[in-house]
């Protein structure tokens, strides 16, 4: 056999490569397969026909639209995460700016959808269980979108089979997983950003599938197409929610490899060639989707013009964009002698003194300097007043007396007319950051200690301090801690108050403080009037990539910082087996509630087939390398490419989740899970019959004909379908309570649903036999 | 194995044949091996290509003459050559021992020179000292690292004779009883193997002789090496079995050729001993052992793939792996416990980590004096008997969370808060509590021994609250409910009451077959014994049981050991968190029961004793409020952003500074960067023409305008890149090094404890190997075209024979083709780079004396804080 000692080098890469070495594969199975379509089964043969396949996506979709809307007014409440994404929706009608760890595609859909359907924003979804229809709020439109975005889901995944060669039948049982998953309706049926988000990346999949079977008529326009409209769909799904990332990635890793194929010199002789493919798949799947991106953004900054919730988020230069917003409003610049009110960003606490002292003694043992208290304190209060004094000479009056970045300062505390100081003395909560005390003023003894350097964040030398916006730091010139507070309180000796201290580090991001108010000038006077009248603000220009960029950033450290636990949350290891679910809502009176979990019988189907899958992936592998042959080359073909595609998904979809700190639900797993039905169609297909559909790529118009292998599966394969189709849609009936929030159901009925012992579901009958009294 | 047999039909490539006619431009020189060992070296990989190559040119020798077969390393052995008759053929019939006695000769300098300077206990020489002396006085202490480290330092302290009777405080002077210059001197020898075994590690890896200097001179003169070398510490052990390991897998790569051989099997052992042996200094070599285990899985799935080996031969392979791999490192790390058990026979500070049954069998131990038999009034500690449990415990302070009652946890150390008292159920008449007769009533003279199935309450000693569970969910095991300390000798409740169950006996097995549940009394044969009877404690009400687990509580529980009430299902096997038996055992009425009881098995104690470590090194994690100054980041290590004051910073103390040399560090750091963007242009540049020279002829133009990525290397070589043998040693030592480097790495990264900079001293290794494999394949493995060789100048030579002729070595030199010059300047530049940073932070690892500030210029970065 003339290839033989080659078979343990190839890498399975199908292309231009592999026409040699798939003829011979070809006519060594010619016995096996079916050649002539005429041959196959009659059952096949109907299936098989465009009319068929018409059909069956009729009956799938108008299914999937039926059971997406059934009862979509049920419940006239506020449900789940529909308390923020709603909220958002309300906003963009209102234009007031707000902040989201999500970008805005979806979230303007659902503003869209609002509009349309007539919602004027007033609503503000505060709660979970407020009532949409007491506040006459169109929710059934604004509904209506994730739904049928749903319900286009399952024609989507029936087309990804269909192309990727599978017989109707096989893709119709893919179809099917997700038709009638509980957690895919449940998802789809409320305003939630998932539905969009799968949906997108579904078309994304399809998209990339189109495009790499056309990759014998590269550059072409038809090819173009695809990849662009791969590149769109994968912007949007990036934009309807920071997991479209992991789509995003996917595709990253299916080009790699499919360019890292064109490198070999059997395929692309001059490098200009490989250059031309990089510069296609460049612009198609990274400029154009990332300028997409960037129009979201660009939408999102156009509708949100006026000042809102999100504003405390942003950066002082970022808020004074927006209209109405209070540091536009009241910003100014601030002089020496003027009395300022000095708060804390993070903690909004003022720094404060007062004229009780540090305990000589702390509890631990460890030995106070007895000097006066200095502590954040909550509320406003004479206490709070802080006079700037200059350690440099100054002009009589004008500009020059304008504190600046950098500036060496003193602050006076007016009340007690001492100056503030930290020395080398523990703090009397943490032993590690330098104690916060005052000095009396005219003792000059100290001077040195007393002194500060306040360093404006993201200034420029010579920037002006101004109250509101401009954010500093307080160094200490000596010692160059930073003041900083956290939120542990001082023992009852400090009243409660909060700890101020010398914090060493100096990158430390909450050291962050800023200027309240200008409460007199130095002659005791108002100030705001110093500067002679002033016109009303407008709000400034803000270079839109200055603004994508600063929001990004925060979106992505706000991202990383949802760790608080929530009663829901689950780890990933959980989710492809349905350990756990979340509950969205619940109603007390009939008992209802939604409980958002799988449908059993698909999820479990799909954990079967991918362990099957991995085995025949790991038995193909072995035997190889002992230079078995026990695969046909096309079906090996198809499952190493095309279903190592799907896996792909599922695999890129899944495993940065458990790298991830952040809380986790089981609905960051539907992504996966369609990727996983895909693969369980596959598998199905491989179980079955060894026949294929073969070749399905669009073949270059010079090259030699393959002779095509065409799947039958036979009767078997509807039978099982059917079968299967019951098995899901009846757990997906005895399920449907939890899924659709009505009928209520009693105690004992919720035990019965309760299928694994760790669903929380609520209403549950209690067991009272262990109880002894 | 007869090679010519198998030659079958591959498609072989044509001009691989022709590179026989050009000895010279094989990549190494070294006078360590003739060419023929330097070839085979090299090979061992490529087997995908065809495994029947190599022996077409590689081997051939071997066969032609199987006499002259290597001993080891891959070198041949010497024919014997005739005794030396005078000196100069003494020296030069040894060349090739030289350069390592000379380098050893020197790290014993710079390891021993002033060792002794500061007489005080510096940095963690409180710990391994304390250790020490506890292996002396027989002691049983508690360490999370695993034993033979300290049993050495120990050794190290019986053979200079120190007594054990210091104690190692921080900062302490050394009393003049303590040996510590002779304990000192005989850790830092290990520190002195480290630079032969750098020098014979490079050559091992087919290293050219510049780079093997390099290696050699980068572990001389690394001032964090040498400073961590100077002191009673594990970390010379630790990096000396590091580099021992590496040097094994080195040298049993180079028998693969050889299969089954005796210096095969020999590498392969050694391998694994020595794996046994830095994993038994501390769990860091677990690290090195995955670099083996990856090694080793590679090189399987390419015998895997070899069709010649027949089953038997797979077999033989696999069986040859998992003996010396995976049996006998274990094997060395279980015998390590067992001497670690055998010298510690007495008790001390590490008991109550133990089983109970171990405890007893300490010297010391006062437990066969406590009474035997449990009752009503009895004063106890309870001990869990799950794998690494501890003693049931409680103190004043409350939970912040949940009922706000007081702390029930489980604590590995015996303080009084570990007392509890067994006392009835509040619904029996007579409670009244006297603990002065340690009985529920003074005037009831009769004994109440504990039953399975009575009821109990378990009543705090030092505090008088009962335990108590209830339906609110445990602080960190949710699914559990919560086990609090309760109201007091008079207020309590139902939800107070425990009933006691009775798993059977250690001793005695199922003791409830005597029960007689009619009966008043209780059979003597079925009461509760002290240590042995194994009980659970179930909640009367909520029908859950005592349980603790592996969870540790946060800082507000001081990271003990959470205990909470686990349910459990009807009919399932007992959980092991739930088992407890009493320990200590106090009741004035009773007897004290002196007996002797069997030894816990020696099995059971190790996996305790080690399950244990791990739960408190996993308790290690860092204290976000507290901020460790010493503690460092591991992104902050590789380019040397912070360093490590090891002592006081006084004036009058010797201070040592633990840094690195910023030049091998900086050097390392940037070559493994390097070495990432050379080996993914070569595989891109393979996965395009193909392995091997000229395998594939792409058009020449195509070829020019790529070759610039690669590198000046790439671009001063002929033809399209590597040929099979220099990519295989290319690959070879990159992913020794390389892999090496990320696996020592990136654990730090990923794990949550507290990291220092000495954790980045076996990483280190890694770069520095990469360092001068990236020189070596840059520059000194670049053959010269002309005719004249290295071979022409070696050093040594020149300065015996023609020492008195300078002007002649010029002119040699000037005569030298110009690439062997490149490589003398780049050798010289490197090497006085090197010495010059090492000579001027000498005195951070010899110790800097008075002042600091009189010591100029060490401060090269910001955050060093060798000043201030």
């Amino acid at each position: 056999m003339a290839g033989t000692g080659k078979l343990r080098q190839r890498v399975p890469v199908s292309g231009r490569a592999n026409f040699e070495y798939d003829r011979i594969q070809e006519e060594e199975h010619t016995d096996d397969v079916y050649q002539n379509p005429n041959n196959r089964h009659p059952i096949e043969k109907i299936l098989e026909t465009d009319k068929a396949s018409v059909v069956v996506v009729a009956v799938l979709t108008a299914l999937a639209f039926a059971l997406r809307f059934y009862k979509i007014n049920h419940p006239d409440q506020v449900v789940f995460d529909e308390v923020h994404f709603g909220k958002f929706a309300s906003y963009y009608i209102l234009g007031e700016y707000y902040f989201d760890v999500h970008p805005p595609f979806a979230k303007l859909l659902f503003g869209l959808a609002g509009w349309f359907s007539g919602f004027d924003g007033h609503f503000q979804f505060e709660n979970i269980g407020d009532s949409y229809t007491q506040n006459h709020v169109p929710y059934v439109g604004m509904r209506a979108l994730p739904a049928i975005l749903g319900s286009l889901t399952v024609p989507v995944v029936y087309a990804i089979m269909k192309q990727s060669g599978y017989s109707t039948v096989i893709a119709a049982f893919s179809a099917a997983i997700i038709l009638f998953d509980n957690a895919h309706i449940a998802q789809s049926r409320l305003i939630l950003l998932d539905a969009t988000l799968i949906f997108f990346m579904s078309l994304t999949i399809y998209a990339y599938v189109r495009f790499q079977k056309l990759r014998y008529r590269e550059f072409t326009s038809e090819w173009f197409g695809w990849l662009f409209a791969t590149g769109i769909f994968m912007a949007c799904t990036w934009g309807s929610k920071v997991n479209g990332v992991l789509t995003v990635a996917t595709v990253g890793v299916a080009v790699l490899i499919d360019l890292w194929g064109i490198l070999d010199y059997k395929k692309s002789p001059s490098m200009d060639y490989f250059w031309k493919h990089f510069a296609a798949r460049a612009i198609g799947l990274i400029v154009v989707p990332f300028i997409i991106y960037l129009s979201f953004f660009w939408v999102h900054f156009a509708l949100l013009p006026t000042s809102g919730t999100g504003d405390s988020f942003m950066s002082p230069a970022f808020q004074e964009t927006l209209a109405g917003n209070e540091m536009l409003l009241s910003a100014q610049e601030i002089r020496y002698y003027d009395t300022v009110t000095i708060r804390h960003k993070d903690t909004k606490v003022y720094l404060h003194s007062h004229v009780e002292r540090y305990p000589l003694k702390y509890d631990d043992g460890r030995i106070s300097s007895q000097g006066q208290q200095v502590t954040g304190y909550g509320h406003a209060d004479e206490n709070n007043n802080w006079q700037i004094i200059p350690t440099k000479a100054l002009p009589e009056t004008g500009r020059g007396r304008i504190v600046r970045h950098n500036d060496m300062i003193q602050l006076l505390h007016v009340n007690t007319d001492t100056v503030l100081l930290t020395h080398d003395v523990a703090s009397p909560l943490m032993p590690t950051n330098q104690e916060f005390t005052t000095w009396p003023r005219d003792d000059t003894s100290r001077f040195n200690e007393t002194l500060f350097q306040l360093s404006l964040t993201d200034a420029h030398d010579g920037e002006a301090w101004k109250s509101k916006s401009g954010y500093f730091r307080l160094i200490h010139g000596q010692t160059r801690v930073s003041m900083w507070t956290h939120t542990k309180q001082l023992p009852e000796w400090a009243f409660r108050q909060q700890e101020i201290n010398g914090n060493k580090n100096p990158s430390e991001k909450t050291a962050t403080w800023f200027v309240e108010d200008i409460v007199a000038d130095e002659t005791g006077e108002d100030p705001k009037e110093r500067t002679g009248h002033q016109p009303p603000k407008v709000p400034k220009k803000m270079n839109f990539f200055r603004k994508f960029g600063e929001l990004q950033l925060l979106m992505l450290q706000h991202n990383a910082g949802l760790t608080a636990s929530h009663p829901y949350a689950s780890g990933p290891l959980n989710w492809p087996f349905l350990i756990a679910g979340i509950s969205f809502w619940t109603e007390n009176d009939p008992q209802k509630q939604i409980y958002l979990i799988g449908n059993l019988v698909g999820w479990w189907t799909c954990v079967v087939a991918l362990s099957i899958y991995v085995g025949i992936l790991g038995a193909d592998l072995l035997a190889r390398r002992r230079n078995n042959d026990p695969i046909p080359e096309p079906v090996r073909n198809r499952l190493w490419n095309s279903t190592g595609f799907f896996f792909v998904v599922w695999a890129v979809h899944y495993a940065p989740f458990f790298l991830m700190n952040r809380q986790l639900f089981i609905h960051h797993y539907l992504a996966s899970h369609l990727a996983s039905a895909l693969i369980a169609g596959a598998v199905l297909q491989f179980i079955l019959s060894e026949t294929i559909n073969y070749p399905i790529s669009v073949e270059a118009p010079t090259m030699r004909r393959h002779k095509r292998q065409y799947v039958d599966i036979g009767l078997k394969g509807p039978i099982i379908f059917a079968l299967f189709c019951i098995a899901m849609f009846s757990m997906f009936v005895f399920l449907a309570p939890l899924t659709y929030g009505t009928p209520g159901l009693t105690g004992d009925q919720v035990n019965g649903k309760r299928l694994l012992s760790s669903w929380t579901l609520h209403f549950a009958a209690k067991k009272t036999a262990e109880v002894v009294p | 194995m007869n090679p010519g047999g198998r030659a079958v039909a591959v498609d072989f490539v044509e001009d691989e044949f022709e590179e026989i006619g050009y000895p010279e431009t094989l990549p190494t020189y070294s006078p360590h091996m003739d060419e023929s060992a330097a070839a085979r070296r090299r090979l061992g990989k490529g087997k995908p290509e065809g495994a029947e190559e190599k022996v077409w040119y590689d081997d051939e020798d071997d066969y032609k003459a199987p006499s002259v077969r290597s001993i080891s390393g891959g070198r041949p052995a010497q024919l014997a050559l005739p005794p030396p008759t005078t000196l100069r053929e003494f020296i030069f019939q040894n060349m090739p021992s030289i350069p390592p006695l000379v380098y050893t000769l020197l790290a014993c300098y710079t390891r021993f020179h002033r060792i002794g300077l500061s007489a005080t206990v510096v940095w963690d020489e409180a710990h391994f000292g304390k250790f020490a002396s506890h292996y002396l006085k027989r002691e049983f202490y508690f360490d999370v690292h695993p034993p033979l480290g300290k049993m050495l330092v120990g050794l190290a302290g019986l053979l200079s004779g120190y007594n054990g009777g210091f104690d190692f405080k921080s900062g302490a002077d050394y009393p003049p009883e303590v040996p510590y210059v002779a304990m000192r001197v005989m850790l830092a020898t290990f520190g002195v193997g480290m630079v032969p075994l750098g020098w014979f590690t490079a050559i091992e890896l087919g290293m050219s002789q510049w780079a093997a200097h390099l290696v050699a001179l980068m572990v001389l003169f690394d001032v964090g090496w040498l400073c961590i070398s100077r002191f009673i510490l594990l970390d010379s052990m630790l990096l000396f079995f590091t580099f021992l390991t590496v040097f094994c897998l080195s040298k049993f790569h180079n028998q693969q050729s050889h299969p089954f051989d005796f210096d095969w099997w020999t590498w392969l052992a050694m391998t694994g001993i020595s794996i046994g042996l830095v994993t038994s200094v501390k769990m860091v070599g677990l690290f090195v052992t995955a670099l083996v285990g990856i090694y080793t899985l590679q090189d399987l799935w390419d015998k895997f793939g070899d069709l010649h080996l027949t089953p038997r031969e797979q077999a033989k392979h696999w069986g040859a792996r998992v003996l010396c791999l995976i049996i006998i490192p274990i094997l060395v790390f279980m015998a390590t416990f067992k001497i670690h058990f055998l010298i510690l026979n007495h008790s001390g500070p590490g008991d109550a980590q133990m089983s109970s049954l171990f405890q007893a069998n300490l010297y010391g131990n006062d437990f066969h004096n406590n009474p035997l038999e449990i009752a009503i009034g009895s004063k106890v500690t309870i001990k869990n008997m799950a794998f690494g449990g501890g003693l049931l415990h409680s103190h004043v302070q409350t939970y912040p969370t949940g009922s706000n009652q007081q702390q029930v946890t489980c604590y590995h150390y015996k303080d009084e808060n570990n007392e509890f008292w067994f006392w009835p159920g509040w619904d029996q008449k007579d409670t009244v509590w006297d603990p002065k007769y340690g009985s529920h009533d003074p005037n009831d003279e009769e004994v109440r021994f504990l039953k399975h199935l009575d009821v109990v309450r378990l009543v705090h000693v030092p505090t008088t609250r009962n335990i108590h569970s209830h339906t609110i969910p445990a602080p960190v095991t949710k699914a559990n409910w919560e086990v609090s300390g309760y109201g007091n000798a008079t207020i309590g409740d139902v939800q107070d009451h425990w009933v006691v169950e009775v798993l059977g006996d250690v001793v005695r097995g199922d003791v409830n077959r005597y029960l007689e549940p009619k009966s008043a009394t209780v059979d003597p044969r079925a009461r509760i014994h002290a240590l042995t009877t194994r009980l659970r404690f179930r909640h009367q009400v909520l029908g859950c049981y005592l349980s603790a687990g592996r969870t540790s509580l946060p800082q507000w529980g001081f990271k003990q050991i959470e205990v909470s009430c686990a349910k459990e299902e009807a009919g399932s096997k007992p959980a092991e968190g739930t088992i407890w038996n009493v320990e200590s055992h106090w009741n004035t009425k009773l007897p004290p029961a002196a007996r002797s009881l069997s030894r816990s098995p020696f099995l059971t104690d190790f996996i305790h004793l080690n399950i244990a470590m791990m739960t408190s090194n996993n308790a290690l994690v860092p204290d976000p409020d507290k901020e460790d100054l010493l503690a460092s980041k591991p992104w902050e290590w590789p380019f040397l952003s912070v360093g490590l004051r090891m002592c006081g910073w006084g004036d009058s103390q010797i201070k040592y500074y633990l840094m690195g040399n910023p030049i091998i560090w900086w050097g390392g750091s940037i070559s493994l960067i390097i070495a990432a963007f050379v080996s993914v242009g070569l595989v891109v540049r393979r996965q395009r023409y193909g392995g091997g020279r000229g395998t594939r002829k792409p058009a020449p133009n195509s070829l020019n305008g790529d070759s610039g990525r690669n590198g000046a290397a790439l671009a001063s070589r002929p033809g399209d890149g590597l040929t099979q043998r220099e990519w295989a040693q290319f690959w070879h030592v990159t992913r020794i090094a390389g892999g090496g480097w990320i696996l020592h790495y990136l654990p730090f990264l990923i794990m949550g404890r507290v990291t220092y900079i000495h954790h980045y001293l076996p990483t280190l290794y890694f770069a520095v190997l990469m360092f001068a494999h990236l020189l070596d394949y840059f520059v000194f493995q670049v053959p010269s075209t002309a005719s004249a060789s290295l071979q022409a100048v070696p050093t040594s030579s020149i300065s015996l024979s023609d020492l008195s002729s300078i002007p002649k070595i010029i002119r040699t030199f000037r005569s030298l083709p110009r690439i062997t010059r490149i490589k003398v300047y780049v050798f010289s530049i490197t090497v006085s780079a090197i010495f010059g940073t090492f000579w001027w932070f000498r005195a951070v690892a010899w110790g800097i004396e008075g002042p600091v500030r009189d010591t100029w210029g060490l401060a090269w970065r910001e955050n060093w804080n060798i000043y201030h």
